[in-house]
């Protein structure tokens, strides 16, 4: 029998999990509502979670590569559609985002995914709270495979390196070699992570028992 | 009678990938099914773990209660979770078995399967063969009625089939039905109750082909100008900052027409190694060692080398084949028409002007390697290049290997066993952290015998 000193322990962390989680959502959701004179207060706490992160063996290159890709794809747009006056506006954009991910990217690194579907089954059905940890845990998964696709296209001579992509002629080249096989990777992973679980009992019971490693 | 196919039929007019298939799997039964690479293997197996995602004729009855547990020849398709203790458990979990007993459950299915690591232990450091033995441990914990298995030994070192061959004869023992889908069906003689081979669409009772001899001298012209060195490492530790994987006392070379096979069980850091030559970032720490006179780094060598990874279906993005291999050439500035030659040399012709996306996991392997192979590059690094390859077109990969080598071609390949050794000049053996290098022997000669017959 487990002892009364471990249950309350792991009620415990579950209650922490459901706090980081309404955390993590009330910070994402401000990082897009906040006014702008505020955002400096939001911007000190994502650096938190940043240093916590990394702390707990994140890495941030991955965030990095991503807001300098979204930075500069943002401020052509707005170079091309509002002229240079609005370049500004454009990263303010762009910093928006960025405080809306970073509270994702924290709570992924320091909540084991599983758990955060059992603290999710409090307000939703199983089913549910199984398919939002799932997609959580297919994150690190598919951030890996994207590295490792991008990596083969280049050896096969893809005009993808940063270099190739400061002609937007290559764009679609990262589209078509990189976004499509991940695409498709991503679909055919979905279904048979879908039937891999059907195969192990999924759902055969309304309250299942959640493992902790002992 | 556990399941039953009955008069069951896959595909439609004349374009069967399997006819008229009868099949009955009875208790502590251990059915082998061997064929030639794309042949519909692993279509049969889905069939019977129900998990068959195409239309298909005739019956398929399955005995209630029966549980089908299936292992799939690329181990991470299946995996739900991050870490190996909840990955086991997450069948307990969905049937509601008490923590403690879970956790008993758990730990017991992975010493079965030999897995003997923490629980918290992040499956993503898992190599693709030790995730295979999870994947096995994930559905023994469902205590299944019928275990099916794509390809085991093509994924699992020598040391990973003794104790499967252990296990599986003891889940036989215990009345639970086996199906093995394998090329090697020998490495299981002795636990095979009913052989079946697939041949033209149809399953017929006993062996496929019997397996060629790899351990033939080797006999062929040596490239003459193997002066040139294309990879030099100095003495080193391979591994991350935590942990080593291993380490090399000595300095390691790479000449021109040399073959050099890294040989080591699962997890031992093969691929890292091959990553780390290839400029790909392989999380392991940065080694002094010269790749073609520079430092290795991603797409500084164009068509001077190739790396084909484990699982290269990943890299297919094109249509048909054919415009999948004349990608590389169109980038590099190379003739288009070698494509169409590397497909004649490995008999892929057929395949040409299909997607690549629809063929099995062994031709998808056989179209990647020849996407590396046709830009003929000075250096290809091949991460286990013979999996999923039955004996016909193993064969027609170590010719073509043969082929680049006498052009003056460096090539270093993986393999989690001492069966394609014969191919490589030098071995470097990773043995309990230490990499160690020793020289093959063979025969030059003028006439160039490969070594390998061909099959009928």
């Amino acid at each position: 029998m487990m002892t009364l000193h471990k249950k309350l322990k792991h009620h415990y962390k579950n209650l922490l999990i459901a706090l980081a989680l309404v955390f993590v959502t009330v910070l994402s959701g401000l990082a897009f509502m906040a006014a702008d004179d505020s955002l400096m207060c939001l911007a000190i706490i994502n650096l938190l979670l940043i240093v916590h992160g990394i702390l707990n063996q994140g890495s941030i290159s991955g965030l990095l590569k991503f807001f300098s890709v979204q930075l500069v794809l943002t401020l052509v747009l707005y170079w091309l559609i509002h002229g240079e006056a609005k370049l500004l506006d454009g990263a303010l954009v762009v910093f928006r985002i960025m405080l809306a991910v970073i509270p994702g990217w924290w709570l992924t690194l320091v909540c084991e995914p599983q758990r955060i579907g059992e603290v999710l089954a409090w307000i939703m059905p199983h089913k549910w709270a199984f398919v939002v940890s799932a997609s959580i845990s297919l994150l690190p998964f598919m951030g890996r495979e994207v590295k490792e696709i991008y990596q083969i296209q280049i050896m096969r001579g893809a005009r993808i390196t940063p270099k190739h992509l400061r002609n937007p002629k290559n764009w679609s080249e990262l589209i078509y070699c990189v976004l499509l096989p991940t695409l498709i990777q991503l679909l055919k992973l979905s279904q048979q992570m879908a039937t891999s679980a059907t195969n192990r009992h999924f759902s055969q019971r309304t309250k299942p028992v959640y493992w902790r490693n002992p | 009678m556990l399941i039953e196919l009955h008069n069951v039929d896959i595909g439609y007019d004349d374009n069967y990938l399997l006819r008229n298939v009868n099949l009955q799997i009875e208790t502590g039964h251990c059915h082998c099914i061997s064929g030639a690479t794309g042949c519909g293997k692993s279509s049969l197996l889905q069939l019977l773990a129900g998990t068959f995602e195409h239309s298909y004729q005739g019956q398929v009855k399955v005995k209630p209660n029966c549980i089908v547990g299936l292992v799939c020849q690329d181990p991470n398709v299946q995996i739900i979770r991050q870490t190996i203790g909840a990955e086991v458990a997450f069948a307990l979990e969905n049937l509601a078995v008490p923590l403690v007993e879970m956790q008993q459950q758990v730990r017991h299915s992975l010493q079965l399967v030999g897995l003997d690591l923490a629980l918290n232990t992040p499956i993503s450091h898992l190599s693709l063969g030790q995730k295979y033995r999870l994947m096995i441990a994930a559905q023994l914990v469902c205590h299944p009625s019928v275990l099916l298995l794509d390809e085991p030994w093509a994924q699992l070192d020598d040391q990973g089939v003794t104790e499967l061959l252990g296990l599986l004869s003891g889940l036989l023992q215990r009345n639970i039905a086996v199906v093995i889908v394998e090329h090697n069906y020998q490495a299981f003689s002795s636990l095979i109750t009913h052989a079946w081979h697939i041949d033209q669409a149809q399953l017929f009772c006993g062996d496929y082909l019997v397996k060629q001899s790899k351990g033939v001298a080797r006999q062929r012209p040596c490239y003459q100008d193997s002066a040139a060195i294309y990879i030099e490492t100095a003495a080193f530790e391979l591994g991350f900052e935590s942990s080593i994987l291993f380490a090399c006392q000595q300095p390691l070379t790479l000449q021109a027409g040399q073959v050099i096979a890294v040989v080591g069980s699962n997890g031992c850091g093969k691929t890292s190694l091959l990553k780390l030559l290839a400029g790909f970032d392989p999380q392991v720490k940065k080694l002094s060692v010269q790749v073609l006179q520079k430092l290795p780094e991603l797409g500084v060598y164009g068509a001077n080398l190739g790396f084909l990874t484990q699982r290269p279906s990943r890299q297919l993005f094109e249509t048909t084949v054919l415009k999948e291999l004349q990608f590389s050439l169109s980038r590099f500035d190379l003739p288009l028409s070698y494509a169409s030659n590397i497909l004649i040399e490995l008999d892929l012709v057929a395949l040409s002007e299909l997607s690549p996306h629809k063929l099995s996991y062994g031709q998808q392997h056989l179209i990647a390697l020849a996407c590396l192979a046709c830009i003929n590059p000075k250096v290809l690094l091949l991460d286990d290049p013979f999996a999923g390859l039955d004996d016909y077109y193993s064969n027609k990969v170590i010719k073509l290997i043969e082929r680049l080598v006498q052009q003056g071609c460096g090539v270093i390949f993986s393999s989690h066993r001492d069966d394609d050794m014969n191919l490589a000049d030098t071995v470097w053996r990773i043995e309990q952290g230490l990499l160690t290098v020793e020289s093959q022997s063979f025969t030059s000669a003028n006439d160039w015998d490969h070594g390998y017959d061909d099959i009928a």
